[in-house]
C-alpha cells in the first residue's frame, strides 16, 4: 500500500515593496473567494521583563479604529461584505486574516493598511482593551479547569524568560502600560519592513499587485527591532511540580520535554513520534489507556513549534479513582519502546498516508493557504516550502524516529505536571 | 502626503460568477440512490452514505437505539475489531465514522482518491457486517450514561429539553435526549434488530464528491452495494406538532444559578419550506449574527447579556424558531421586554434598505466561503439531496437570497413571529424569575433538573408583603473562587425607592434609583473607571437584616455571589 504520490505545487509570486513588506500572492481561481493573511515579526518572545502580555494587548488595540476606520468597524465592514475575520497571538507572531468574497479584495486591503499605518493608539482604547484582556484571561484561563497549565508547564520547561513567559501575560504588567509603551511597541513591530502578507484565491495578479502597492507602498518603514535570544540549556528548568487546580473535577497530569526547533530534522521526526502516540484511535497511547485499560477519560498530546527551542507534550485526564503513576508508567513504557524497537513498518505507513491525505486537505481553503505561506514567508524567508515540506517529513526514516525518541523523549530531563483537584480544608 | 482614497472604504471589483455544476443522480437496481460530484481540485473523495430514517423513527419503548446503533457501526463488524478497523483506517489516512440525528443517520467517509474502494470496502463493512461486540457495548453504554449527567448539570440542555417538549408535542421530535435508563435498556439484540430494519438501500442516499470518473465510481458502489436487498420502508405515521393558542412561561429551577436562561420558542416552518430564503435573510436582520437587531439591542446597548441570537431550526417535518440569551438573573424581567420589542417591531415595521442589503451580502457572500473546501461542498448536497430541496438549489441559492425583498420579510415574520403564543422556557432561580417574568404568561409552570413538575405556589413571593427597610450600612462578602472580598453597602431607602453608595474592588459607586420589592432589593451603582462611566447592578434578597444576592459589571465575566449583614444604622 505505498503510494507514489506527487503534490501540485503551488504557484506563487513573490514582490517586496520598498519599505520592506514582503508580499506573497497565490492565484487559486475555482472558487471566488480570497484570503489576505497579514503576519507581524512579534510575539510573547518579544516582551521583556515587566512588560509581558503587550504582543496579546495589541492584537485587540488592531480591532480599535484607525485614521479612517472608526472604533470596531473593522468587523462590521467585514460581514457586511459577507466574509469572515480574526486574529491571533502566539509566542512567534502575531497574525490578522480575512476570507471575503473575492471583489471585496479591495476592502480588504484598505482596512489592513490602515491600521498598519494609522491605529489609533489613544488611552481611552488601551483602558478598555487592558479590561476587556483581562476579562479574557479570567474567563480563558483563571475561571477554567486546566485554563493554567499549559503556561505552568512552559515556565518548567524553559529557562530562558523569552521562551517562558505565558502569552496573556500577567495582570500586573497590563496595568503598568502607558500609552507611551503601546505608541513604542506599534511603533517598533507594526511596521511594514516587520510583517509580511500572503494573499491566496480568486484575483489577478497586476490588480492584486498594483491595489496592494496603492495601499501599503507609503506607509514608512521602520529600524528593525533588535534580535532576539531565545537560547537555553539542554536541561529543563524544573522537574516536577504539583498544582491545586480549584476548579478541575478530576485529577490529571501533563509531561513536557524540551525539544529542538521548528523544521530541524530532530523537530519531525518527534512530531511523527507524536502523531504515533497519541493522535486518533489508532494511536499507541489511545488503545493501551481509552480502549485496553479503559483507564482515561480524555488523552492528549502535541507539539508546539518555535523558531527557537520547542516543546513536545503528553497529557491525560484519568477517570476517577485510577492510579495515576500507573498510567504513566504505560506512557514512558510505550516511549520506551519507540526508543529502543523504532516504529512499525506499518505505523511508517500510516504516517506517510496521514500525512500526504493531511497536507492536501489542508490545502482546500485559502485562508490555510494564505496563512502557510506567511508563515513560512515570516519563519524562512521562503514561502515556497509549502511545496517541500511534505517531502521533508516523508523522508524522515524509523530509525530517525527511534533516535530522536531515545535522545529527546526517554529521559529524566522532562517536566511533570500533577493537577491535584481542590484539597478538602483549603479556600 | 494627500491620500484621498484612504478616507472612506473602497468600491468592489466586478463580481465573479461562481458556479456550481449539476451532480449526476442514478438509482441501483436495489434502490439506492447515488449522487456523482466530480470535484477534481483536488485528489480527494468524500464520501456518506445517509439513511432516510433517524431518532425520530425510535419508537417510545426504544428511544436512543438510532443513534446507539449508528455510534457502534465501527467497534467492530465480521472481519474486523474496533481496534483493527481504527488501523486500517487510518493507515490509509482516512476517516471513518456514524452518527445520528432527527431525520437520519449518516456513515461518513473520506479519504485520499487512490484510496476510494479500500475505503468502499471499509465502508461496506460497516454498513454490511457490523457485529456489535457485547464488551464494546458495554464501554459505550457506560461512557454515554456519564455524558448524560453531565448533560443535566448544563443550563442550556435543560431548556433545550424542555422547547422540543412544548414545541413538539406528542411529535418525537420532542425528545432532545435519551435518559440513561433507555440506553440501560439497548442490547446487542435490539441493535442487530434495529439495523436489519433500517440500514436498507432503498431508504437510503449516497452522495460521492470528488476527483472521481462517475462511471467509476458507479461502478465501485455496484460492486461493494449492489447485492444488499432492500426492505421495507418505515413507514411511521407522525403524530401532528401542535398549534398554539397563548403566550406560556416554563421555568426550570435550578439551585445555584446565576444566570437565566432564557429561550423564546415558536414553531417555524420546515426544512423545505418555499419561505426559507425569506425566512434566512429576516432571521440574519433580527437576531442571527453579531450585528443584528438583538444583539445591538441586549448587548450593545443594555449590556444584559454577552450574547442574544435568534435561529430557525428546521427539519423535515417540522421547525422551530428561538429566541436565546443568557442573562443575569436581575435583568430576567427586562430582557424579556427588549426581546418582545425586538419580535413585535419586526411584524411592525418594514425592514430599511441598509438592514435589508447588508443581511442578504452576509448571506450571499459567505455562501462560496462554505463551498470552498470538499467537505463544506459535500454538506450542501447532502442538505439539498436529504430534505428534496429544488434541483437547482446550490445553483440558484445567492439569486434566491438577493430577490427577497422588504416586504417578504415583513411577510414571514408575521406569519412566524407570533409573540402572543410564545413559549418562555428560563432555567435558572425559579422565585426570582417567577417574580419577574409571571406577568409576561398566561399560563405558568415549573420543573426542577430531573424533569419532574413541581407545585408554582410553592414559589409565589407571598402578595407584596411590606419593603423590608434597608437603611443603613451593609458589610458585605463576595465568594470570589474561595477568596473573600469585602465589600460596603450604605443605603437610606424612601418608601420602595433605594438611594445611597457601593464600594468593592469594582470600585466606588453612586447608587440613585435602586427599588425595594417585596424581600428583592435592585440597583445599579455608577462609578467613575479610568474617564469611563461603569454601571455595577447589585440584586439581593433581604430577610432580618441578612443580604444575599449578587453582583454583576460589564467587566466581570460571572456575576459574584455576596452575602452579609446589616452592621449599623
Amino acid at each position: 500500500m505505498s503510494l507514489n504520490f506527487q503534490l501540485q505545487p503551488l504557484e506563487l509570486h513573490q514582490f517586496d515593496l520598498a519599505n520592506g513588506l514582503r508580499v506573497v500572492l497565490n492565484k487559486v481561481d475555482s472558487i471566488p473567494v480570497v484570503s489576505l493573511a497579514v503576519y507581524y515579526d512579534v510575539g510573547s518572545r518579544n516582551e521583556r521583563k515587566g512588560r509581558t502580555g503587550f504582543a496579546h494587548l495589541f492584537e485587540h488595540m488592531m480591532f480599535q479604529g484607525s485614521e479612517n476606520v472608526p472604533k470596531a468597524a473593522h468587523f462590521q465592514y467585514i460581514m457586511k461584505a459577507g466574509g469572515t475575520m480574526n486574529g491571533t497571538t502566539s509566542s512567534e507572531r502575531t497574525n490578522y486574516y480575512e476570507t471575503l468574497p473575492a471583489n471585496e479584495l479591495p476592502l480588504a486591503l484598505w482596512l489592513e493598511s490602515d491600521r498598519m499605518r494609522s491605529l489609533a493608539v489613544t488611552q481611552e482604547n488601551l483602558d478598555n482593551q487592558r479590561e476587556a484582556v483581562k476579562e479574557e484571561k479570567r474567563l480563558r484561563y483563571d475561571n477554567q479547569p486546566y485554563g493554567e497549565v499549559f503556561d505552568l508547564i512552559n515556565r518548567m520547561i524553559f529557562r530562558n524568560f523569552s521562551n517562558s513567559h505565558s502569552t496573556i501575560g500577567s495582570m500586573e504588567d497590563l496595568d503598568a502600560a502607558t500609552v507611551d509603551d503601546v505608541q513604542d511597541f506599534f511603533r517598533t513591530y507594526y511596521a511594514p519592513n516587520n510583517a509580511v502578507m500572503a494573499l491566496s484565491g480568486a484575483f489577478e495578479i497586476d490588480e492584486a499587485r498594483s491595489l496592494i502597492s496603492r495601499y501599503f507602498e507609503t506607509i514608512p518603514s521602520q529600524e528593525r527591532p533588535a534580535p532576539v535570544d531565545v537560547d537555553e540549556p539542554a536541561e529543563v528548568a524544573e522537574t516536577y511540580l504539583e498544582y491545586e487546580d480549584k476548579l478541575a473535577p478530576f485529577p490529571a497530569f501533563l509531561f513536557g520535554w524540551k525539544i529542538p526547533e521548528r523544521r530541524s530534522p530532530e523537530f519531525l521526526a518527534l512530531y511523527l513520534a507524536g502523531k504515533l502516540l497519541y493522535d486518533g484511535d489508532s494511536s499507541r497511547l489511545y488503545q493501551k489507556l481509552v480502549k485496553g485499560d479503559e483507564s482515561v477519560i480524555q488523552l492528549f498530546g502535541f507539539t508546539d513549534e518555535r523558531r527557537g527551542p520547542s516543546s513536545i507534550f503528553v497529557g491525560a485526564i484519568p477517570k476517577p479513582d485510577r492510579d495515576l503513576s500507573q498510567i504513566r508508567e504505560v506512557i514512558m513504557e510505550e516511549i520506551r519502546d519507540l526508543a529502543i524497537n523504532a516504529p512499525t513498518g506499518a505505523e511508517m505507513q500510516k504516517l506517510a498516508n496521514q500525512l500526504i491525505n493531511d497536507t492536501v486537505r489542508v490545502r482546500q481553503s485559502s485562508m490555510a493557504r494564505a496563512q502557510q505561506l506567511a508563515e513560512h514567508a515570516l519563519y524562512d524567508g521562503d514561502p515556497a516550502l509549502i511545496n517541500s515540506e511534505l517531502d521533508e517529513l516523508l523522508a524522515v526514516t524509523a530509525d530517525q524516529i527511534r533516535d530522536a525518541v531515545s535522545k529527546y523523549l526517554d529521559s529524566e530531563n522532562r517536566a511533570l505536571l500533577d493537577v491535584v483537584t481542590k484539597k478538602s480544608g483549603t479556600n | 502626503m494627500l491620500e484621498e482614497f484612504r478616507k472612506s472604504a473602497p468600491e468592489s471589483l466586478a463580481p465573479r460568477a461562481f458556479n456550481i455544476a449539476q451532480p449526476s443522480e442514478t438509482i441501483l437496481a436495489n434502490g439506492l440512490r447515488l449522487i456523482v460530484f466530480e470535484d477534481k481540485r483536488f485528489p480527494l473523495v468524500s464520501l456518506r452514505l445517509i439513511f432516510l430514517a433517524g431518532d425520530a423513527y425510535d419508537s417510545a419503548d426504544a428511544v436512543g437505539l438510532t443513534s446507539s446503533m449508528a455510534s457502534m457501526l465501527t467497534e467492530g463488524t465480521e472481519n474486523y475489531s474496533s481496534r483493527s478497523l481504527a488501523e486500517e483506517v487510518e493507515r490509509l489516512g482516512a476517516s471513518l465514522g456514524a452518527s445520528s440525528g432527527s431525520d437520519n443517520s449518516r456513515v461518513s467517509a473520506s479519504c485520499l482518491t487512490p484510496y476510494l474502494s479500500d475505503m468502499m470496502r471499509l465502508l461496506s463493512e460497516v454498513v454490511l457486517k457490523p457485529t456489535f461486540p457485547q464488551n464494546e457495548l458495554d464501554l459505550y453504554k457506560a461512557n454515554t450514561i456519564e455524558g448524560l449527567k453531565f448533560q443535566r448539570s448544563q443550563a442550556s440542555f435543560l431548556a433545550a429539553e424542555q422547547v422540543s417538549r412544548i414545541i413538539y408535542g406528542e411529535h418525537p421530535y420532542s425528545i432532545a435526549s435519551p435518559s440513561a435508563a433507555d440506553i440501560e435498556r439497548i442490547d446487542r439484540e435490539m441493535l442487530a434488530a434495529q439495523h436489519q430494519r433500517t440500514f436498507i438501500p432503498n431508504n437510503a442516499v449516497m452522495v460521492a464528491v470528488g476527483d472521481i470518473e462517475t462511471a467509476h465510481m458507479t461502478a465501485l458502489v455496484e460492486e461493494y452495494f449492489g447485492e444488499w436487498l432492500g426492505g421495507e420502508k418505515p413507514d411511521r405515521v407522525f403524530p401532528p406538532i401542535p398549534a398554539r393558542d397563548r403566550r406560556t412561561l416554563t421555568i426550570v429551577n435550578r439551585e445555584g444559578s446565576s444566570q437565566a436562561n432564557i429561550v423564546i420558542a415558536l414553531p417555524g416552518p420546515r426544512r423545505g419550506d418555499p419561505d426559507f430564503f425569506p425566512v434566512m435573510v429576516m432571521n440574519q436582520v433580527l437576531g442571527a449574527g453579531a450585528s443584528s437587531r438583538v444583539f445591538m439591542n441586549l448587548r450593545e446597548e443594555k449590556g444584559y447579556t454577552y450574547g442574544a441570537y435568534t435561529k430557525f431550526d428546521m427539519k423535515r417535518l417540522g421547525g422551530e424558531f428561538e429566541a436565546t440569551a443568557e442573562v443575569r438573573t436581575s435583568v430576567t424581567g427586562d430582557s424579556l421586554r427588549e426581546f418582545f420589542f425586538e419580535l413585535a417591531r419586526i411584524r411592525d415595521e418594514q425592514v430599511s434598505g441598509d438592514e435589508l442589503r447588508d443581511a442578504k451580502n452576509f448571506l450571499t457572500g459567505v455562501f462560496p466561503i462554505r463551498a470552498e473546501t470538499q467537505e463544506g461542498l459535500t454538506n450542501l448536497i447532502v442538505q439539498q439531496k436529504v430534505y428534496g430541496l429544488a434541483d437547482d438549489y446550490l445553483q440558484t441559492y445567492r439569486e434566491m437570497i438577493a430577490s427577497v425583498t422588504a416586504e417578504d420579510v415583513l411577510r414571514t415574520a408575521r406569519k412566524y413571529i407570533k409573540p402572543e403564543t410564545a413559549a418562555i422556557v428560563i432555567v435558572g432561580d425559579a422565585g426570582e424569575i417567577l417574580a419577574q417574568a409571571r406577568s409576561f404568561a398566561e399560563e405558568i409552570e415549573i420543573f426542577d433538573t430531573e424533569g419532574a413538575r413541581l407545585d408554582v405556589a410553592d414559589f409565589e413571593r407571598a402578595g407584596e408583603p411590606p419593603a423590608v427597610d434597608v437603611t443603613g450600612q451593609w458589610a458585605l462578602e463576595i465568594d470570589f473562587q474561595g477568596q473573600k472580598l469585602p465589600v460596603s453597602l450604605s443605603l437610606s431607602q424612601e418608601g420602595p425607592a433605594i438611594s445611597g453608595t457601593l464600594s468593592s474592588m469594582l470600585g466606588e459607586g453612586v447608587i440613585e434609583n435602586g427599588k425595594i420589592a417585596g424581600s428583592s432589593f435592585n440597583a445599579v451603582a455608577v462609578s467613575e473607571v479610568q474617564g469611563k462611566s461603569l454601571g455595577i447592578s447589585i440584586s439581593g434578597i433581604v430577610v432580618d437584616g441578612t443580604m444575599k444576592g449578587s453582583i454583576t459589571a460589564p467587566i466581570v465575566p460571572e456575576p459574584l455571589l455576596f452575602s452579609g449583614t446589616l452592621s449599623g444604622k
